[in-house]
């Protein structure tokens, strides 16, 4: 557990001074010798636990401050108000409970199953966006340093993310928290240009919005229950007062970027690709359902059905809102919003079955986005595409970028991929939820209807990739072979993935994988060579035919309603947790 | 071992009962029609066709979506997991769409454009008809839905919801805008000739055997009312269709949607309370 955390903040100082050669190698060996790590750490269950000693308290409390004494200095520099003052509110939050906190001696660092599942996310996928990171850095124009840097923040980022999901002690968790709203901001910024100052600031004070949701939790936590310890707070919390369970809730809420705190992740596509993919896959956003699968075994009855009804109204609202996006980045954004949302209803739901289907989710749902966030970055560097309208015959000289684009969509919705037993399982889950509480029906509504809005989704972009142009036979494709690397070890793992979840019988398993993965070999060796090849008939009409796809957007009236219902939501949340309403 | 004669003579069944209904469809207008193996004929005659193709991609995924149904219904007949049934139909409908979405050609591409659409409105709904036979039974299998007593007076509002679909499926009027000869000429078919066609009108055969196996679920172990229920949904759906006049794919997918989707939901609800 330690070398996952200390080996990719090692290399993030190794990284910068060093030659483009070196550090190829480097990182390509360490990231491969870290998700070696993360297996073998997956497939050994000992729970592991450490306590850190008073100086490396100490050491993190200063830490905490200076970091958040860097915001504040960062929102006076740019003149953003919200910046700085969310900053000043967690600064003096954050010293009264240094004051107030008892000297707390217990387990700092643990490893539960739920951590072993997430290194693996974290360090599999993540390391594979890292290879590519390689590769697409290189084709922009930034000094080596700069480049290099890039590199070492996206280690860094991925050893605070294998930090954070190990940590047990609340305290320690909201650093680790505020060191990714860091990462993100850095991240986010890293073009420098005006938009992406903006939008970095955006991100920048959102996300401290979750922080200060930390910090009142922590207050509550420690006035309360006398603890600063997720385990200790988990067991002695009473239903009657839930109130820092529901903080910690609202902080995955701000890092999930749900309604209505959805622009931070949309921003942060200006961003280079890789980012985008480390932040919609691997990392940062999953901390959202990790934090709620986390906690939801202390939820009381009625704060599960809240969680699981504000979450599925998220994920139908974000899945309607991706419908009029032209912009590829922002719809697989949006996607994101919608099925991390999905994740918490399932995660909140009282079965065991359902937090299972909320992490196949969580893994496939990282694995697949990661695929479609590279293929999105080879679009716009290597074919010039970033909108979906100026997509056309892409089929004809980008066959292998269509088919794993194609793949990362289908298995998202689609048997016999993990998502989909995923969904399939959660839609059971939610049936037997249902049995003990009528108002569970709301979720599996929103499931159900939203799922079915992202096929749409999906498959109207593929319309646009696929449309051919008659008589002429597909080339192959050529690409980097980082930006290969990168592709083949997610789909690859998608592909593994499907044997290992064991949810369905041979037969249902093997009939998709047979349909599915046949039909670029059909494709090869059928060429139809006796059949006379002619243009489309389209009754005869002649004339240009451009290819077009419908949007179908809401008003910007209904989205401001979408954003009141769920602030209200929240706050009825509050309500809930507080023994207000029973 | 009868079960695997039925799944391969299911495409057979389908084209006798696209043929007979023809003939129903013609005797209600007062017409001949054509006889009952008209669309065995037809297939024969396709045989001999021109059989060009735009490009084999085109080609390829008509043929997936054909191998798809077939397997859709194999395991309904071996009695498999319906909500998984439907999720594997689903993965048949997208063949077919992408299909349409390959070629240069606005009719295919309107066509799989409405048939996207039109999953909105369906898709929820067959989810929600499993979901209510999961609530009674205890479990998702249909080799166990068949063995169980009906229940059909207990989902007789998912019951009235599936009604509104069937339609929609077997591309009937008030429902078929997705194929609408006259307005999209066949949308998705369009751009397939010859021997390579037969896919597709295979498919549609299927389809009928599909959306008819659905049905007789609701039955459960009860022959007779199955047969009873086959024979009344055929003729009202034929009825129906000679009556109506089409509605565009934005009011199909309200109607379905809107009416469809709340009897479903109420259903579910009054399952839970008992």
């Amino acid at each position: 557990m330690e070398l996952l955390i200390f080996l990719p903040l090692l290399l993030a100082l190794i990284v910068p001074v060093s030659g483009i050669k070196i550090r190829n190698l480097i990182v390509i060996s360490f990231v491969v010798l870290l998700s070696l790590f993360s297996i073998s750490t997956f497939l050994d269950d000992r729970l592991y636990s450490l306590t850190l000693s008073h100086d490396i308290h100490t050491f993190l409390c200063v830490a905490d401050i200076v970091l958040l004494v860097y915001f504040l200095a960062q929102g006076i520099k740019y003149r953003s108000k919200l910046v700085y003052a969310l900053a000043f509110v967690q600064l003096i939050l954050y010293l009264g409970i240094i004051y107030l906190a008892p000297s707390m001696h217990g387990i700092d660092l643990l490893s539960d199953e739920l951590s072993r599942v997430m290194y693996l996310v974290i360090n599999v996928v993540g390391g594979a966006i890292i290879i590519y990171a390689l590769e697409y850095i290189e084709a922009e124009n930034f000094s080596r340093l700069k480049k290099n840097s890039f590199i070492a923040l996206l280690l860094f980022f991925l050893g605070v993310m294998n930090a954070i999901v190990s940590t047990n002690n609340i305290e320690i968790f909201f650093l680790l928290f505020e060191l990714t709203t860091l990462c993100s901001y850095l991240l986010i910024r890293y073009r420098g240009d005006d938009i992406a100052v903006k939008n970095s600031l955006k991100a920048l004070w959102m996300n401290q919005v979750g922080g200060v949701a930390i910090l009142l939790a922590l207050v509550f936590s420690i006035s309360t229950y006398n603890t600063v310890y997720f385990s200790e707070l988990l067991k002695v919390v009473d239903d009657s007062f839930l109130i820092p369970i529901i903080f910690l809730v609202i902080a995955a809420y701000v890092k999930g970027a749900a309604f209505p705190f959805q622009n931070w992740l949309l921003g942060a596509m200006v961003a280079p690709t890789p980012v985008s993919a480390i932040l919609h896959s691997a990392t940062m956003v999953k901390i959202a359902p990790f934090i709620v699968l986390k906690l939801s075994t202390a939820f009381s009855p009625s704060l599960s059905v809240m969680v699981s009804i504000f979450a599925s109204f998220v994920f139908v609202g974000a899945s309607i809102m991706a419908l009029n996006r032209d912009f590829f980045k922002e719809i697989l954004g949006l996607s994101t919003i919608a099925l991390l949302s999905l994740m918490m209803a399932l995660a909140s739901l009282p079965s065991e079955e359902a937090r299972y289907t909320a992490i196949l989710l969580l893994v496939f749902h990282a694995i697949s986005k990661a695929l479609l966030f590279l293929q999105a970055g080879i679009l716009e560097k290597v074919y010039h595409l970033k909108y979906i309208s100026d997509i056309d015959n892409l089929v004809d000289h980008a066959p292998r970028t269509v088919f794993f684009i194609i793949i990362g969509f289908a298995s998202l919705t689609l048997p016999p991929f993990g998502a989909f037993i995923g969904k399939f399982l959660g839609i059971e889950a939610i049936t037997q939820a249902i049995s003990q509480n009528p108002l569970y029906i709301f979720t599996l509504l929103g499931l159900i209807v939203g799922s079915v809005f992202l096929v749409i989704l999906y498959f109207k972009i593929i319309t646009k990739l696929l449309t051919k142009e008659p008589f002429k036979n597909i080339l192959k494709e050529k690409l980097a072979f980082k930006y290969k690397l990168g592709s083949n070890i997610l789909f690859i793992s998608l592909f593994i993935g499907i044997f290992l979840v064991s949810a369905l019988n041979v037969v249902e398993v093997l009939i998709p994988v047979i349909l599915i993965f046949i039909s670029p070999f059909l494709l090869k060796y059928f060429s139809f060579k006796s059949a006379p090849r002619v243009k489309e008939y389209n009754c005869g009409e002649k004339g240009d035919f451009e290819v077009g796809v419908y949007n179908y957007a809401l008003s910007s009236n209904v989205i401001q309603k979408m954003m009141y219902i769920s602030i209200f939501m929240i706050v009825l949340h509050l309500a809930i947790g507080g023994g207000i309403l029973k | 071992m009868i079960e695997y004669i039925l799944i391969v003579l299911a495409p057979v069944f389908g084209g006798v009962l696209y043929g007979f209904e023809r003939v129903v469809r013609a005797r209600m207008q007062n017409r001949q029609g054509p006889p009952v193996l008209q669309p065995f004929y037809d297939m024969y005659k396709l045989i001999d066709k021109n059989s060009s193709i735009v490009h084999p991609m085109h080609i390829v995924l008509a043929i997936l979506h054909f191998i798809t149904l077939w397997a859709v219904v194999a395991l309904m007949i071996l009695g498999y997991n319906f909500l998984y049934v439907i999720f594997l139909h689903l993965l048949a409908t997208i063949f077919i769409i992408l299909a349409g979405f390959s070629v240069r050609s606005v009719y295919s591409h309107v066509g799989s454009n409405r048939e996207l659409l039109a999953m909105l409105a369906y898709e929820p709904i067959f989810i929600l008809i499993a979901t209510g036979f999961y609530m009674i039974n205890g479990s998702y299998d249909i080799s166990l839905i068949r063995q169980e007593d009906t229940q059909i007076l207990s989902m007789i509002l998912l019951f009235a919801a599936f009604l509104l679909t069937v339609p929609l499926k077997l591309k009937k009027s008030p429902f078929d805008a997705c194929e609408a000869h006259q307005e999209i000429v066949g949308g998705v078919e369009i751009e397939y000739s010859g021997i390579y066609f037969e896919f597709l009108y295979m498919a549609k055969w299927i389809e009928y055997v599909f959306v008819y196996m659905i049905l007789l679920l609701f039955a459960g172990n009860n022959i007779l009312l199955g047969v009873f229920l086959a024979i009344a949904v055929f003729l009202i759906v034929n009825l129906v269709d000679n009556s109506t006049s089409r509605v565009n794919i934005v009011q199909t997918i309200k109607i379905i949607m809107g009416i469809g989707l709340t009897l479903s939901c109420l259903n579910i609800l009054g399952l839970s309370y008992v």
